[in-house]
């Protein structure tokens, strides 16, 4: 090898290097010692020039974001962590309409599990707006705004009835909420990471071959 | 002009080669440890699986992560060191079972594509 293609060879693998960061440091040198000895190898077969080589090994950048991709796969699905899963699913959203609807699952979930804290959080301070309304055609869990209807878990018609509308819980709606909050939380936590990990490993037979069917398993 | 009708095609096949891979290199080393290149240079030789060589590296890291392989760096005369992957016994259950997946998803299809085929035939 010249010094021009070493030096080509040793910006690539720096670039390489530099975009693997997520990935954690034992595995990032190995995985620069192995392409490294790629492209030796490939050099040293002769026939093509080490652009050629470096060309088709993918840019740096391309090359990192597959490994990258798969780190964050695999901390998420061992994690409890609803940030680092909802990044998970957030990548594979980008890659199938079904790692979207993992990731809508994801999503509605968490600010499902989030609005219900939140609101409990509220209760002191809004105890007229928040709770658990009742009327003749209401049942509203969360925020009630008179007059203009509400927003929270339940159904509710705006006619006249709603003057009729009160609420019963009292302070209790924060216990119920916090508690409600928490079991939502729990769920979509469970339910992500375990859709993450069915979508991205062929445990069983039947979504080893639907995988295969879509094409998306090299993907992930 | 774009024609859009000749792309859809070509993206399909290229998924299709995708999702073999990862079942092409672990039945590429049911014959024994091999290093990156060999394994590249085999699926070259025995399929069609032509592929931009960096990805079947993150497919082999993923696979080790998960177990199906195991690694080992061995010192070559080259001079440089390879790393060499193998199957471990889950990797080998999981090429089984990739396979018979793949056999029945194939002959399935097989049936199914007849008439297009024999179409083709009657025009000829």
């Amino acid at each position: 090898m010249n010094e021009l293609a070493e030096q080509k060879v040793n910006q690539y693998l720096a670039e390489l290097g530099s975009n693997l960061r997520p990935v954690p440091l034992a595995e990032r040198e190995e995985v620069l010692r192995e392409i490294a000895a790629h492209i030796r190898d490939c050099s040293e077969e002769g026939g093509s020039s080490i652009e050629t080589v470096l060309d088709r090994l993918g840019s740096p950048q391309e090359l990192a974001a597959q490994y990258r991709t798969d780190t964050l796969i695999r901390k998420a699905t061992g994690s409890f962590s609803p940030l680092l899963l909802l990044r998970a699913a957030g990548r594979l959203a980008t890659k199938s309409a079904a790692g979207f609807a993992i990731f809508l699952c994801g999503f509605i979930g968490y600010l499902a599990g989030a609005g219900f804290i939140i609101t409990a959080l509220l209760k002191p301070f809004l105890p007229r707006l928040i709770g658990l309304w009742v009327g003749p055609h209401a049942f509203t869990f969360g925020l009630w705004v008179h007059g203009s209807g509400g927003f929270g878990i339940g159904w509710y018609t705006a006619d006249q009835a709603a003057a009729s509308v009160h609420e019963v819980l009292g302070l209790w709606y924060i216990l119920v909420a916090l508690t409600l909050g928490g079991i939502f939380l729990y769920l979509t936590t469970l339910a992500t990471r375990h859709l993450i990990r069915a979508f991205t490993r062929g445990r069983n037979q039947a979504s080893l071959h639907w995988r295969q069917t879509l094409g998306t398993s090299q993907l992930l | 002009m774009k024609k859009p009708e000749s792309e859809i095609p070509e993206r399909w096949e290229a998924q299709l080669r995708k999702g073999a891979i990862e079942m092409a290199a672990l039945a590429a080393l049911w014959g024994g440890r091999l290093y990156g290149l060999e394994i590249i240079r085999f699926l070259e030789c025995h399929s069609q699986l032509v592929l931009a060589e960096g990805t079947i590296y993150p497919i082999l890291n993923r696979l080790k992560a998960e177990g199906s392989l195991t690694s080992e760096w061995v010192e070559a005369e080259a001079g440089h060191p390879r790393k060499y992957y193998s199957l471990t016994p889950a990797g080998e259950e999981r090429a089984r079972q990739m396979v018979a997946a793949w056999v029945e998803f194939s002959r399935g299809l097989g049936k199914l594509i007849e008439p297009v085929l024999e179409g083709e035939e009657a025009r000829k």
